[in-house]
């Protein structure tokens, strides 16, 4: 069994890892197939230390966004600004292996982000971080002390399984700029009358959903086949 | 009000419906205003613990620091950072410095004692003997000294969130420190001269009472963090007590406050001290042998 040739830290930051990538596929990044179907024995062999144990330091990865994810991510054309940059950019996913991770590890990774001209980051964490960091991190998207795309944490955790792989999960797809103005005119509707979806929602969190996008639900109904509602971040 | 239709009501299905046509009841909105501005000053209060947490982690600047004798800005730095902070916020500068390495507590610069093993539970030497201690325990300070000093400081902090406790928040935080005399708060001499002279017990409360607003305003005055040039009155006393390079005489320094004077801080009230709060009456005959004859009649 191979399960047994291999020390359960190691299996579980496999796990970890590939619905990392997944994830970010999923979002739009620029993902190697390869990395999302990654064998146990040959992630062993990349990422084991001597001992066994998973080298969090060479997990670390960055993506770039996909030509559609930037059109996707950028804002509708206004007077004031005819041609609108993407609101996205370059990401980095740093597995971070201390036990306590606090305000200390969360501005050091933010100054990272910065010195090296990354859009945004996420920190996957070994355990919770303190209250603390959280209270920074829910103050930081915009801050001047971060990057411009904002700082998401994980807990290892959190990754274990991927839960848009659940088949009760309904598929979660994020409008566009155009798509969003589409929508709210077809129905002469406010965005503010449509239903609502946390962005701390697991999926919202999966997709990294920002505050004031729309993303479209598709659900299968055995009566109806298929049908999309549409939800506002807040 | 407009006339109240007798027709049956119908409520309107159009949710968007163009501005605000109901009127609005005045009372609802003070409330709603009232709970909004709660919630602002608790974001405010929040973010103020958050950025005073970021500093004291650092805190103290100097690697030589002393926890037993910080400097002068130091402690009043950090005295002045944490009365907004509820103990929870207090632990959580522990733990964020403990993360850093570092002792707990905020004016010590040494990094937090390390355990001899990576055991869960520790033997420890007292002086009761060996004792076992969580790890956890034993490395959030670098000595029982600085456990003492910081948790001194954390049973002096208000449980009430620092958003909705009453008069805001003007408390002090004391210290403990050897170097008292450095940190003493300007506290001019009590106007003890007038009084004695003269068998006016009235005049001797008038005197008292200024000299409690006089304490009442330079305390203020400091926390406000004002220049001692910028003080009208205390102007004086405060140069003097808060140079402290010049203490070269051997004459011992003074305890930062005295009782009575303490005791008349706080019962003082807009100034005045009502003669049945104010302890100084049998103390002042040890204290200040002049004043013996003001109990005599006449
Ligand atoms: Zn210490």
């Amino acid at each position: 069994m191979e399960g047994e040739k291999y020390q359960p830290s190691l299996i579980r930051m496999w796990r970890v890892w590939r619905t990392a990538k997944e994830m970010m596929n999923d979002r739009g990044y620029l993902v190697i197939e390869d990395d999302m179907t990654l064998s146990l024995e040959d992630f062993a062999q990349k990422y084991a230390r001597e001992d066994g144990e998973p080298d969090r330091s060479r997990l670390n990865f960055s993506c770039q966004p996909s030509e559609e994810m930037l059109l996707k991510y950028t804002p509708a054309p206004t007077k004031k600004e005819p041609n609108p940059t993407p609101e996205i950019g370059t990401i980095w996913i740093e597995f971070n292996s201390d036990e306590n991770v606090g305000l200390k590890q969360l501005r050091d990774y933010m100054g990272h982000l910065l010195n090296g001209s990354f859009y945004s980051g996420i920190m996957v964490t070994v355990k919770p971080m303190t209250g603390m960091a959280i209270r920074l991190l829910r103050g930081a998207t915009g801050m001047s002390d971060g990057p411009k795309g904002g700082v998401e944490v994980f807990v290892e955790q959190d990754l274990l399984v991927n839960i848009t792989k659940h088949e009760l999960v309904p598929k979660h797809v994020l409008l566009s700029a155009e798509e969003k103005d589409q929508l709210l005119q077809r129905y002469r509707l406010k965005q503010t009358q449509l239903p609502r979806i946390q962005s701390t929602d697991p999926v919202a969190k999966y997709l990294g959903l920002r505050r004031g996008a729309v993303v479209k639900i598709i659900r299968k109904s055995e009566t109806a086949g298929r049908y999309a509602s549409y939800r506002w971040v807040i | 009000m407009p006339p109240k239709s007798i027709l049956k009501k119908t409520t309107t299905v159009s949710t968007n419906a163009p501005g605000r046509t109901k009127p609005l009841n005045p009372r609802h909105l003070d409330v709603a205003l009232h709970h909004a501005n709660i919630l602002e000053e608790r974001k405010r209060v929040e973010r103020q613990v958050l950025e005073s947490i970021m500093t004291l982690m650092d805190f103290p600047a100097s690697p030589n620091a002393d926890a037993k004798r910080p400097t002068a800005t130091d402690a009043h730095q950090f005295r002045e950072a944490v009365v907004p902070f509820q103990p929870a916020d207090y632990d959580a500068l522990i733990e964020e410095r403990n993360i850093a390495n570092k002792c707990g507590y905020a004016l010590c610069p040494r990094p937090k004692r390390k355990a001899r093993s990576t055991a869960r539970k520790q033997f420890v030497d007292t002086d009761h003997g060996v004792e076992i201690v969580d790890r956890k325990v034993l490395e959030v300070w670098c000595s029982d000294d600085c456990a003492r000093r910081a948790l001194y400081v954390k049973v002096q902090l208000s449980e009430e969130p620092a958003w909705s406790r009453q008069g805001g928040y003007g408390d002090t935080i004391e210290l403990m420190v050897e170097n008292a005399d450095e940190h003493q708060k300007a506290l001019p001499l009590r106007l003890k001269e007038g009084p004695t002279s003269s068998t006016n017990d009235d005049e001797d409360d008038l005197a008292a009472a200024w000299a409690a607003r006089e304490d009442a305003m330079t305390d203020l005055a400091v926390e406000r963090g004002e220049k001692p040039g910028q003080l009208s009155k205390a102007n004086n006393d405060l140069v003097q007590d808060q140079i402290t390079e010049r203490f070269a005489t051997n004459v011992p320094p003074q305890p930062p406050s005295l009782p009575s004077q303490s005791s008349e801080h706080t019962m003082a009230i807009e100034g005045h001290v009502p003669r049945s709060d104010r302890k100084d009456e049998e103390k002042d005959e040890d204290d200040d042998p002049q004043d013996w004859d003001k109990h005599l009649p006449g």
